[in-house]
């Protein structure tokens, strides 16, 4: 027994050293399961990626770890793991997704003074949830301020109906999308709101084949959005379909149905040339067998913004705390991202154009308009 | 031709519920456990179709009978290595529940292990609608869909009125502890629901596969849906869930005529209230009295 006990304090002392005193942890609540559980997957891929690339690469004194906690994209079971990430894990720096579970956990970020930044929600009011709040990915009104002059200049749909999800980020999409396509002398001539949970689509198709649209704009996320496209075309919705950069999904991508579709999304250089996106590309590849999709290079330049900042700090013998990462970033005028070279404005979101896709069918998508 | 369509769209629905619905209510009814567990069962079945049937093209014929043995064996372990255990050490009926929602979300996390946490569909040229007449589209898979669940439903009532251990499931409903006068055991007989219970959600599960596809964490929703036509059929009510199932599917979708797709899943609820408080025996259960 007296063997035991010793064994038993020893390794708990063990456990109990600090691994290196400047070893940084950093934290990600992400939904890992439930219905948006696939986002989830794609975006820790690229955070993953940027954790494995700054310890090989040595950007810190010590080792950079990532900390999950499951925020289901569900806006109170994100606060608890935010809550948990800044007070249990002690992580400086928080990756967030979603426009609910952004807007729910910001004030825990601006309260602590712990760095949130969102790769994924793309709601417009997440530009304005504080200093603490940054965004690694333009939110929708840029996109939809793209897409709307597209279908109405471009493709001569001026008749538009909208479907989105009843939440913040759909009334969002709804208000912008009215204005936008009324600008470009377009018009807005049905929206269908649904519930988050709903799952059977038939109905709305019925509706939105009632009031006959040249195109179809859908606002949703996840599970859903690919339930909602593969409804609309089985029941009789052959009008052309919309989106914004949400529908980068693998199973949209490889949904037959999806064909066709157009959306918006940030611009991608993948000629830039430069070694960052080169290793990036390659060692995404690699693992996965694919190209890596926009939300896998935000979260993986959100990462690397994380490193750069704190590699900066530790030069200057500051400690990585919420407020000086904020001070570093304010004082950096610019970030090499994957594909392009970017600066954060004011408001904390970063500034990119936006290009317009298109999905082939098989998996991959092929841009059909410049970014501008 | 809005209204026919939505009529159209919501015998579907409602068909592909009472299907969903059966199988929950004859094990509630029949055992009295909460089977929150029904909807893993629905999951098992789709996810088992998908694989034999998209992935192994081994043929539909083959891929239902895997779905089917699949669901039939996770609902008959589920009892005898779960339920059995609990109640042989006198578990209440509250630990069953807790025991069986845990099975459910340890069964949507292995689905997420295996088949990835995306939508998967089965892509067959029945789901696509054709035009019949001038705004009326109907898919074959309609059609497919309203059979299924007649066919299902002459079969369970010929199961449980004309067949012998059809009789014996029914005497396990109304008194378990009398059945075992008769030298009958009622855990035996407790397997045989579950296996028919679970084997019953077997043909809404390949059908949506097809028209909605399949997620891991689509059992919550089929649970409601479940839930919901149980207590508006009437708690043991194969004709009831029938009904009910019919009824909230038409209800959700003839609704869209003249309110926005937002409102049309809170009509099943106002339904299921409207129930609860004027008629909790549901449309063919019985008044219970304490």
């Amino acid at each position: 027994m007296k063997k035991i006990l010793t064994g038993i304090a020893l390794v708990s002392a063990a456990w109990a050293l600090p691994s290196s005193a400047a070893d940084l942890n950093i934290g990600a609540a992400f939904p890992l399961s439930g219905a948006n559980a696939e986002y989830g997957q794609v975006f820790s891929s690229g955070a993953d990626l940027a954790v494995q690339h700054i310890n090989a690469d040595k950007k810190l004194s010590g080792k950079l770890t990532m900390v999950y906690e499951d925020s289901q994209a569900l806006p109170a079971q994100g606060v608890i793991a935010a809550n948990k990430l800044v007070n249990v894990s002690k992580t400086p720096f928080v990756l967030s997704a979603f426009t609910g579970v952004s807007k729910a956990i910001a004030p825990v970020g601006l309260r602590t003074k712990t760095v949130m930044v969102n790769g994924g929600g793309v709601g417009p009011d997440l530009a304005s949830l504080g200093e603490y709040f940054w965004n690694t990915i333009p939110l929708v009104d840029f996109e939809v301020r793209i897409i709307a002059p597209y279908l109405v200049k471009e493709k001569g749909f001026k008749k538009v109906a909208l479907v989105y999800v009843d939440d913040p980020f759909g009334q969002s999409i709804l208000k912008e999308l009215e204005v936008e396509l009324k600008k470009a002398g377009g018009e807005l001539v049905g929206s269908f709101s649904i519930p988050t949970t709903a799952q059977q689509f038939s109905g709305v198709a019925a509706r939105v084949r009632d009031i006959k649209p040249d195109a179809v704009y859908i606002a949703t996320y996840g599970n859903q959005q690919v339930q909602l496209v593969k409804q609309l075309r089985d029941n009789g919705i052959s009008q052309p379909i919309a989106s914004y950069s949400g529908v980068v999904l693998p199973s949209m991508l490889n949904l037959p149905e999806a064909k066709g579709l157009i959306y918006t999304s940030q611009q991608v250089d993948w000629d830039k040339g430069d070694a960052m996106t080169k290793r990036v590309r390659e060692d995404y590849n690699a693992k996965y067998k694919k190209d890596p999709s926009m939300y896998v290079l935000n979260y993986y330049n959100a990462v690397m913004t994380f490193a750069d900042l704190a590699a900066a700090l530790e030069k200057a013998g500051k400690p990585v705390t919420g407020e000086n990462l904020l001070a570093q970033r304010k004082a950096t005028k610019t970030f090499e991202f994957v594909g392009g070279t970017v600066s954060f404005e004011d408001n904390g979101t970063v500034k990119s154009p936006i290009q317009i896709n298109e999905m082939v069918g098989d998996g991959s998508s092929k841009t059909i308009a410049a970014a501008k | 031709m809005l209204f026919a369509q939505l009529l159209a769209n919501g015998l579907q629905t409602g068909a592909l519920y009472a299907l969903i619905a059966a199988g929950f209510s004859l094990i509630f009814g029949m055992t009295r456990i909460f089977h929150a567990a029904h909807g893993a069962t629905f999951t098992i079945a789709g996810f088992i179709f998908y694989e034999f049937y998209s992935v192994l093209h081994w043929g539909w014929p083959i891929a239902a009978i895997a779905s089917a043995a699949a669901a039939g064996l996770f609902g008959v372990l589920l009892d005898r290595f779960v339920y059995a255990i609990i109640q042989r050490h006198e578990g209440s009926f509250f630990t069953v529940f807790v025991a069986s929602f845990g099975a459910a979300i340890v069964v949507q996390n292995l689905i997420s292990i295996f088949f990835g946490r995306g939508m998967v569909t089965v892509t067959t040229p029945l789901s696509k609608s054709i035009e019949l007449m001038p705004g009326l589209f109907i898919a074959p898979i309609s059609g497919i869909i309203i059979l299924c669940a007649v066919i299902s439903f002459l079969i369970l009532q010929w199961l449980l009125t004309r067949t012998n251990l059809g009789i014996a499931l029914r005497a396990l409903g109304e008194n378990p502890n009398l059945i075992e006068v008769y030298g009958l055991t009622p855990r035996r007989l407790s397997q045989y629901v579950f296996l028919i219970g679970s084997v019953l959600v077997v043909p809404a599960a390949i059908l949506t596969s097809a028209t909605s596809g399949l997620n891991p964490s689509m059992g919550n929703h089929i649970m409601l849906i479940s839930i919901a036509a149980t207590i508006v059929g009437g708690v043991g009510s194969l004709r009831g869930a029938a009904v009910a199932g019919m009824l909230l599917g038409l209800a959700e979708n003839l609704c869209l005529a003249v309110i926005d797709p937002q409102w049309s899943e809170a009509v099943t609820f106002v339904i299921l209230f409207l129930f609860i408080l004027f008629r909790p025996g549901g449309v063919y259960g019985r008044a219970i009295v304490s």
